[in-house]
């Protein structure tokens, strides 16, 4: 006796299976099935127009990177001694407009690092913003901790990834 | 703790030459297979058994004797004697053959015996094609998984992950697929900006992926078979962790147009976002529950990343804090049955990848190396891949929630972030 079960036919390629429980005193399964094949396409990302997003600097003076502690976004005194000549040089010249990128370290997952690099830029943004500087001069970004400056499992490196860069 | 471990080289593949299975501690009480070398094509069956043998050592819950270990080795029911079997305390005897049709068509026969009933429990034909001859190997472990176990196998599924390959002071970063053991592998994207948290749809069909090529990160959704993809949302925002509904039909994602990282969910067909979360920290790395019916999230809204959840069903639910141990718990996922989560979390420094079940009221650390993340459970809940940093570079490796554990073969480049399909077979 047999007792004929069509148990999937999930996709449009070839993949059937069919079971046929044979039942006898002593149950077997019998199964036949064909290995799916499905093909795959490679693709290129198109290489980025910075310019169409990215605020591009029109003065080096305000170039600067200010570095943070692990799973924080405060500036420290440091960092505002380094943002007082970006700020001055963003007064003197009112067509400057910069983007603030944000970083993080190996240390922690790439989404909250995502999000914490974000948290860091806008620590910087906000300081500008404070300082009596446009909003809609300062680009906010973070690459987490996708594009660390240096390389390695080390409180050396770590502390030199943790940044804002201010271009 | 015993430790030991296998290297078996495989031949006839240069790139994938090794594959090294370190297993700390596998089932307490494993099923003892005799896996008998298949009759036919002698190159085509060391290729098929050895894919066999991997793929069932690393689920951890089998002891794989082959014909070197064995008193007979039968290659048809006639000729078999289940006292040589039985003697040696063999649960299950695996035979099977080979049959090279022509050049494009190759077929496999494979039956599964019990020692302890005497009798044939299965008898299975799988057809395939030369050329990957590995896929069908792959069926046939899933085969005798699921006729052991009763649960399906996940030899034949795929794994999705981030490369980055530094060269020419330019850093490349590809998105790919490979088999579950590593193999296989093949670029759905080449990039010179990052690409992060890859996922797949529901049913295998599609991925989504956040790519910085446009200046900053967005969520694509790709079609691995047509290449075809979009922008799932436009906005001068960045858009981050996406995360598909279990019916495929909604996105969840962290939108950063409210100046701070929020959860919304995306209607995939009409682009509709309903905001989900609301809080000046950050809230991140959203999951779906199995049913569909509740969302977890990473938020720093106690201080310290930990894991939250999200009633989806009840009107105006606030978050529920999920984690109390330790001062990070971040990106989770459920287990398929719903009966826990996995997740990342911090211990003494050094981050590991941790289980919890629900019904009990601590956590349990599935790995011990410093910096391990990105887990991503298999579809039947059994094992969970993770990415590793060793000598300063990216690995992937495994673990069972038996506590055993392996490492994928090296792939060029770093590679992170693995994600694995669902069922295909």
């Amino acid at each position: 006796m047999f007792n004929i079960q069509k148990l999937a036919n999930k996709n449009l390629f070839n993949l059937c299976i069919i079971i046929f429980l044979v039942s006898s005193c002593s149950s077997m399964n019998v199964t036949e099935e064909t290995v799916y094949d499905g093909g795959i396409r490679t693709v290129k990302a198109a290489i980025k127009e910075q310019a169409s997003l990215d605020y591009k600097t029109k003065a080096i003076f305000t170039n600067a990177t200010v570095y943070f502690e692990f799973d924080k976004f405060n500036l420290n005194s440091k960092s505002l001694q380094t943002l007082k000549s970006a700020v001055a040089a963003m007064k003197d010249n009112s067509a400057i407009k910069i983007t603030i990128s944000g970083h993080a370290d190996e240390r922690g997952t790439r989404e909250y690092n995502l999000a914490l690099g974000q948290r860091r830029a806008e620590s910087v943004r906000d300081y500008f913003a404070i300082n009596g500087i446009n909003e809609n001069r300062i680009m906010v970004k973070s690459y987490g901790e996708e594009r660390p400056i240096s390389v390695g499992s080390n409180e050396a490196s770590y502390s030199k990834n943790r940044r804002a860069e201010i271009k | 703790m015993k430790k030991y471990i296998l290297t078996i080289l495989l031949i006839s593949q240069p790139i994938f030459s090794e594959l090294v299975l370190e297993i700390t501690k596998g089932s307490d009480n494993p099923y003892s297979i005799a896996l008998i070398n298949f009759d036919g094509s002698k190159t085509k069956a060391y290729e098929v058994m050895n894919v066999i043998k991997n793929d069932l050592d690393r689920t951890g819950e089998f002891r794989i004797l082959g014909n070197k270990q064995l008193l007979s080795t039968p290659l048809n029911e006639d000729d078999l004697n289940y006292s040589d079997f039985k003697i040696l305390g063999i649960d299950y005897i695996v035979m099977g053959s080979l049959k090279d049709e022509d050049r494009s068509n190759i077929s496999a026969v494979y039956k599964i015996f019990s020692v302890q009933k005497e009798s044939q429990l299965r008898t299975s034909t799988v057809y395939g094609v030369p050329k990957k001859l590995k896929q069908l190997a792959h069926y046939i472990s899933d085969g005798i998984y699921e006729e052991i176990t009763g649960l399906k196998g996940v030899a034949s599924t795929r794994l999705l992950y981030v490369t980055e390959e530094f060269s020419g002071g330019l850093s490349e970063f590809k998105l790919n697929v490979s088999d579950a053991d590593g193999s296989n592998e093949q670029i759905l994207l080449k990039s010179y900006e990052p690409i992060i948290s890859p996922s797949w749809s529901p049913n295998s069909k599609q991925v989504a992926y956040v790519s910085f090529e446009t200046g900053m990160a967005k969520v694509f959704i790709q079609n691995i078979a047509t290449g075809r993809r979009e922008i799932v949302l436009e906005n001068k925002f960045q858009i981050s962790s996406p995360s598909w509904s279990p019916n495929g039909k909604f996105m969840s994602l962290t939108l950063y147009q409210d100046g701070n990282a929020e959860i919304y969910i995306l209607n995939l067909k009409n682009k509709n976002l309903t905001r989900l979360t609301n809080h000046y920290s950050i809230d991140t790395e959203s999951s779906w529950s199995p049913n569909g019916s509740k969302i977890m999230f990473t938020s720093g809204r106690s201080g310290s990343p930990q894991l939250y959840e999200l009633n989806l069903k009840k009107f105006n639910a606030k978050p529920q804090r999920m984690t109390f141990e330790g001062n990070y718990n971040a990106k989770g996922s459920y287990l398929p049955n719903n009966e826990g989560i996995v997740f990342v979390h911090r211990n003494n420094n050094k981050f590991q990848i941790a289980l919890k079940y629900f019904n009990e009221n601590f956590i349990r650390p599935l790995t011990n190396s410093q910096l391990d993340e990105s887990p991503s459970i298999s579809a039947n809940g059994n094992v969970i891949i993770y990415a590793i940093s060793e000598n300063e570079t990216g690995l992937l490796a495994g673990v069972t929630l038996s506590g055993a554990r392996f490492r994928l073969p090296m792939i060029k480049g770093e590679v992170r972030e693995p994600s694995w399909s669902g069922f295909l077979r």
